[in-house]
């Protein structure tokens, strides 16, 4: 029954990829663990690269498929495991540039434009001015962790955040590969990546043309709400004409 | 114009003028608020006019036993029937509007002067008042004008809330609101009867149109064809007396009534003296075929309304607070009107119910004046010789009382002797000499009333420096109600009958030939009719001198000689505080039910809080208790705790399905 | 040509992976930066799913899913620069209203 070897296999990726974020993630107090961490992420990429072997059969390409598929996951998994904001949105560049491959690769030739274009180009350009806006001075030190934030020094909760959500993924995983193929025409689902962005604009102003104009209306009050709460003059925790707020500023809080 | 369209413009023109006012008597109309009502009912009194005119004109060649007029359909009964908002326009319905319309009228002119102070400012309240007021007329006419059971249903219900509201009109008074409570709920009591007996009718004859049901029980079959047995029929006709016990007060209903005074006075007028109250004499008359065809029915109809008569006369003796003393007489007349049914006489019951309605609102309207001008004082040992101050209210009082007394030649001298006459010459004759002696305490307590009141020496209740008369909107209707009482019993004698009594009158006349075509199927068998005329003058004769011997009497003890009531009072000690308390009546009640009935309920209530919410506490708290415990560790405000909760319940979910697809 | 079930793979890793740093990191920014991989995730699995079906409709819904994440971003990232202005952090716990 190969596809539920498959179902065991993609759980033994989980758990070893859990482990690895759980080694990964910040943890103040805890013996940096690097090593064990890149152990870690090389096992579970590597059993990745397995299952997606298995997966892909004799497919010509599966090596261009695999390699990004690696640059994107382990790209997310830096991002939510480095503790520096700025670093993590470059890591979660390379995510965005690798599953837009990814995905003109099977065809998707305007989606992935439209990902680098919409997530690199301009997302990540605004996460990068906030991070700036939002950074806070540190001294330069000796030690790796210095100059990062506290906060950012520990996670939160890291044992049940990873749980859940390596279940999750594991869940939907082995649903995903418990699925009967044996129906899928992979001609047809070749055949519509033919001229797909002409098809994909003909869709769009046809079938799709409200939901089109009711994203675009989206876009615009988005915008303005943005400017409208942006803009409101904030008193900052430093001026003076304002007590001291009452949360604890820039202090480590015990996670729940 | 149609007789439809007049029997939808009576009802509504009343209603129309009741929500407007409703709707913004508040903010703009406020002391101006009874003119619409007052145009509603007036405009309503025409159309009803009309429609008598129509119908006295259409008498000879109309079918009654036809079907009603049918103005909507209403709720779809199955297989094609329909429960319909009909109207029937008979006589009998011509003669009840005309009765209600116009004392309506009457006493929605004399509310405007009664509902304000001495300077003529409108009292709190004022277009509730008026509003409620409309929708009395209302209720009543659809009762009337209801042309099936459910629709009589509908107005029944309708009426006894409008009574409702207006006995809580100064809702402020716990008395009031307490008397409110206690007619809604006596009255309850026998509703729950009558929508029995709708029920019951409706499960016998398959229908609740009049037309229909009347002329099932006169072919004496039900609805599949069957004969229609005594004892069903006796069930239905008793359910439906429930409901007429209930709203006309009858024993052992009555309670309500007398504490019903606790409304302003023209609400007592109206709705507790000349319409509401015979609401039940209008039922049971208009169910004549039903109840003629039961004897167990008539009797006991007949039995109850002779009961209640000399019960409340009896209890009318003793009273000192004068709007009591005209409800137990309106009890007592009410049981005149029943005994009339009972012993068949449906037309003279009617009859009798239409003469009462003048003179007994005129009364109660002369109460309310004596009530005004003695600053909300009504006991009559605190004031004397109201005669001169007052003399309209006076004259109209007297003129009024006569007629209660049934003094010869006024209308219900008329009405009340034909309902004794036709009790003698029956099977149940000493119903009739119970009427007698209700006829010579009634002269008794009426002018001992008016004696104790208007007569002798003037004499007022504190902080009331003179006695005045009312204003021009009180008067009137005095006047005019005064007039009906004296000469509303004319329509139904015969006049200038030389064999007749004094050689002028002649019992029955042209009012008793409009009703005959109504009756006829119901009288036919229990009363022979024809002959009674002439041998009713030595009865005449008879109750003219009891009412004659009731007045002197008053007049002697109360004006001659002041010791003796005080003198009768101690000598019969025991029975006069059983007069006096009303035959502890209410007493009995609170004892046998009220007490019984509370401890029961506290004792639900102690139930449902301690076992049933005990139980519900004890479930409830553990998931309580989980929460608590839970809050400390898990609710700590934190973003990201709630998201990661919510994220363990998404997977407890998908866990779910999946094991259980 | 690749099987659609690695590319629903990858959106689900993704997407999970998304999801436990959004538990976990405290720094508001990153945070959103996480909420975009699981956009990311979810993405990938449209068109994957899409491709399963034989027809465009998936990419339809991957524009969509664009839209929303470019409005997530900026209104996002407005109330954080908001947020940081009022308190001088972007720690995720220095906001605990939220608490019966």
């Amino acid at each position: 029954m190969l596809s539920q070897q498959l179902v065991y296999w993609a759980y033994g990726v989980g758990g070893f990829g859990a482990l690895c974020v759980y080694f990964g993630l910040p943890k103040e107090g805890r013996p940096e663990r690097r090593g064990l961490f890149v152990l870690l992420l090389a096992v579970t990429l590597g059993g990745l690269v397995l299952l997606f072997d298995r997966l892909l059969g004799e497919s010509a390409n599966r090596f261009v498929f695999s390699i990004l598929a690696l640059l994107g996951v382990g790209g997310a998994v830096r991002v939510v495991t480095h503790p520096r904001p700025v670093y993590s949105a470059l890591y979660f560049i390379l995510v965005v540039l690798s599953t837009a491959a990814l995905i003109i690769y099977v065809g998707a030739e305007f989606l992935g434009v439209a990902l680098v274009i919409v997530y690199a180009g301009a997302i990540l350009v605004t996460y990068v001015f906030v991070i700036m806006l939002s950074q806070q001075s540190t001294e330069a030190t000796e030690s790796r962790f210095a100059s990062v934030l506290d906060y950012d020094r520990s996670a939160r909760e890291p044992v049940w955040a990873v749980l859940a959500g390596f279940i999750l993924m594991a869940t939907v995983a082995a649903i995903i590969v418990k699925r009967d193929w044996s129906d899928w025409d992979e001609v047809s689902a070749a055949a519509m990546t033919e001229k797909n962005t002409l098809e994909l604009g003909k869709m769009l102003m046809t079938e799709f043309a409200i939901s089109v104009e009711l994203a675009g209306v989206l876009l615009m009050v988005a915008m303005i709400g943005a400017i409208a709460v942006a803009k409101k003059r904030i008193p900052h925790a430093s001026d003076a004409v304002e007590s001291p707020p009452r949360g604890e500023v820039g202090k480590t809080v015990d996670p729940f | 114009m149609e007789l439809k369209t007049l029997a939808i413009w009576i009802p509504l023109l009343p209603l129309i003028g009741a929500a407007l006012v409703g709707l913004i008597g508040l903010r703009w109309l406020k002391d101006r608020s009874h003119w619409l009502v007052l145009i509603g009912v007036g405009l309503s009194l025409v159309f009803a006019l009309l429609l008598f005119q129509q119908v006295r004109q259409d008498a000879a060649d109309v079918d009654l036993s036809a079907a009603s007029i049918v103005l909507y359909e209403w709720i779809d009964a199955g297989e094609g029937s329909w429960l319909n908002v009909s109207v029937r326009t008979d006589p009998l319905t011509c003669v009840m509007l005309f009765t209600v319309l116009s004392v309506s009228l009457m006493v929605v002119v004399y509310s405007v002067g009664y509902m304000r102070d001495h300077h003529g400012h409108a009292e709190r309240g004022y277009e509730r008042f008026f509003a409620f007021l409309g929708l009395f007329v209302f209720s009543m006419c659809m009762l009337v004008l209801a042309g099936n059971f459910l629709l009589l249903y509908l107005g029944w219900e309708l009426v006894g809330l409008s009574s409702y509201l207006l006995i809580g009109f100064y809702y402020e008074k716990p008395s009031a609101a307490a008397a409110a409570k206690k007619a809604f709920l006596v009255n309850r009591i026998g509703d729950f009867g009558f929508g029995l007996g709708i029920f019951l009718i409706y499960l016998t004859f398959g229908t609740l149109d009049y037309a229909a049901v009347f002329s099932m029980v006169e072919a004496g079959a039900d609805a599949t064809g069957e004969v229609l047995s005594t004892g069903r029929i006796t069930t239905i006709a008793l359910l439906l007396f429930c409901g007429a016990m209930g709203k006309s007060a009858q024993l052992p209903l009555h309670v309500w009534l007398p504490d019903a005074m606790e409304g302003p006075t023209p609400v007592s007028a109206l709705i507790h003296a000349a319409t509401m109250v015979t609401a039940g004499v209008y039922m049971v008359a208009r169910c004549c075929v039903i109840f003629a065809a039961s004897p167990v029915a008539m009797w006991i109809v007949g039995s109850i309304g002779a009961a209640t008569a000399l019960f409340a006369a009896t209890i009318a003796l003793t009273q000192f607070d004068m709007k009591r003393i005209l409800a137990y007489s309106t009890l007592s007349q009410l049981g005149y009107m029943f005994l009339g049914l009972g012993v068949g006489a449906f037309d003279s019951a009617i009859f009798h119910l239409y003469t009462h309605a003048f003179f007994k609102a005129c009364l109660f309207l002369g109460a309310g004046s004596v009530m005004h001008a003695m600053a909300g004082e009504i006991d009559i040992r605190r004031f004397s010789g109201l005669k001169r101050g007052m003399p309209i209210t006076y004259w109209t009082f007297l003129i009024a009382g006569l007629a209660l007394a049934g003094f010869p030649l006024l209308s219900a001298f008329w009405s009340k002797d034909e309902i004794i006459h036709a009790a003698l010459a029956g099977p149940m004759w000493w119903l009739g000499w119970i009427g007698l002696l209700t006829a010579l305490l009634t002269a008794f307590y009426t002018f001992r009333m008016i004696f104790v009141a208007f007569h002798g020496e003037e004499r007022l209740p504190k902080g009331v420096e003179h006695a005045h008369e009312s204003g021009r909107w009180m008067t009137v209707p005095l006047m005019v109600l005064a007039v009906g009482a004296v000469f509303a019993g004319y329509v139904g004698v015969t006049l200038f009958e030389t064999s007749g009594f004094l050689w002028l009158f002649e019992p029955e006349g042209a009012f008793h030939e409009f009703l005959a075509p109504v009756f006829a199927e119901a009288v036919a068998a229990p009363v022979a009719h024809e002959a009674e005329a002439h041998g009713s003058h030595w009865l005449m004769w008879l109750s003219a001198g009891l009412a004659a011997f009731g007045i002197y009497t008053a007049w002697f003890f109360y004006r001659r000689r002041p010791t003796i009531p005080m003198a009768i009072a101690l000598a019969s000690g025991s029975i006069y505080r059983l007069f006096y308390n009303k035959y502890y009546v209410d007493e009995l009640y609170e004892l046998a039910l009220v007490r019984p009935l509370r401890r029961f309920g506290d004792f639900c209530h102690g139930v449902d809080r301690f076992v049933i919410n005990g139980i519900l506490w004890i479930v409830a708290g553990v998931p309580k208790a989980i929460g608590f415990g839970l809050k400390g560790w898990q609710q700590q405000g934190a973003l990201q705790g709630y998201a990661l909760g919510m994220l363990i319940g998404l997977l407890v979910i998908v866990w779910w399905v999946l094991t259980n697809a | 040509m690749a099987h659609p079930t690695s590319l629903m793979i990858i959106g689900a890793i993704l997407f999970g992976l998304g999801a436990t740093g959004f538990l976990t990191r405290r720094n508001m920014i990153v945070m959103f930066l996480c909420t975009e991989i699981m956009f990311q995730g979810v993405l990938v699995n449209l068109v994957g799913m899409g491709m399963m079906h034989g027809n465009l409709e998936g990419q339809v819904l991957g524009i969509f899913v664009l839209v929303i994440a470019a409005v997530e971003a900026g209104l996002g990232l407005a109330i954080v620069v908001m947020m940081y202005r009022r308190r001088g952090t972007l720690d995720a716990e220095s906001w605990r209203q939220m608490r019966g």
